[in-house]
């Protein structure tokens, strides 16, 4: 005798969560998290709860500078989920992607150092330009979000 | 095991607090509560360029502050052995409890009783500090002298 259609697990519809509850498909997966001061950790995640507070294991920190990057382990993370911007799973296939290449900390900041001074250089030129257009300009606070 | 229950069982081992405005605190923690408000001790402080440092002997922090906790990898370790005793414990109670249901049901008969003669003593008066209600469920004497000092 077969089942009823009811009982058949596979016919069953996917529950599509809107909220934290959705992570339950992350559990014990690897995640890149971003913070809302633009920090990216990459880690397992073990448990969350229903304000996205975050347990991950072996974390490490990436710093990512166009298509440079640095890893620094950093090991068990409790992230307040008011500071998560984005949780995204990793392909492991294509997590060793070609296009970037890890370097060294010291290169990775220097390369930041670069990045920052180039993008306040930038912003002054547009300041001043703005300025002689009669614009008043409010200082930028650094927060992405 | 939730977030803020691997907090509770952090306590005691030594962490890094880091605040929204990018200061850290490394210190021992020695308490915290739902809303992941803390109190560390022997802390040092960190500015948010990394380049001052103070030691604090015990600090408290607010939870809203908190941007994220670094804690040693050995807690997740002790939280997954405390989740299997927790377990193994629940699962003796569940036996012990078919076993034996009318103890468990004194049991809470017993409470009730308790928070019953409270509020007794609070129709009376006496109970309008805590301590007389709580005396007076012993005898009469202690629950007179609790409801005075409560004025």
């Amino acid at each position: 005798m077969s089942l009823p259609q009811a009982l058949d697990a596979s016919a069953l519809p996917s529950i599509i969560f809107t909220t934290a509850a959705q992570l339950v498909d992350c559990v014990d997966k690897r995640l890149l998290v971003i913070l809302r001061d633009g920090r990216k950790l990459i880690g397992i995640l073990r448990s969350f709860d229903q304000y996205a507070n975050l347990v991950l294991q072996d974390t490490v920190e990436r710093i990512v500078v166009d298509s440079l990057y640095n890893d620094q382990p950093r090991g068990v993370y409790i992230i307040r989920g008011e500071n998560v911007v984005l949780v995204g799973q990793i392909d492991p296939e294509k997590e060793s992607s070609p296009s970037m290449t890890e370097v060294s900390l010291d290169e990775i900041y220097a390369a930041q150092q670069k990045e920052s001074d180039e993008r306040k250089r930038k912003e002054e030129v547009k300041t001043g330009k703005l300025i002689d257009l009669g614009f008043s300009i409010e200082p930028q606070v650094e927060d992405l979000y | 095991m939730l977030p803020l229950t691997l907090l509770n069982i952090s306590q005691g081992h030594p962490m890094l607090v880091e605040l929204k405005s990018g200061e850290t605190l490394n210190g021992h923690l020695v308490n915290c509560d739902a809303w992941m408000n803390l109190t560390l001790e022997e802390v040092v402080q960190t500015n948010a360029d990394g380049t001052r440092f103070f030691r604090l002997p015990e600090c408290y922090v607010r939870g809203n502050n908190i941007k994220c906790l670094r804690v040693p990898d050995e807690v997740l370790e002790l939280a997954r052995e405390k989740n299997q005793q927790q377990r193994e414990e629940s699962r003796q109670n569940r036996n012990s409890n078919q076993n034996y249901g009318n103890r468990g049901g004194n049991g809470g008969y017993n409470n009730n009783r308790g928070y019953n003669n409270h509020n007794g003593n609070s129709q009376r008066g006496g109970g309008y500090n805590r301590g007389g209600g709580r005396g007076g469920g012993q005898f009469r004497g202690g629950m007179n002298r609790g409801g005075r000092g409560g004025y």
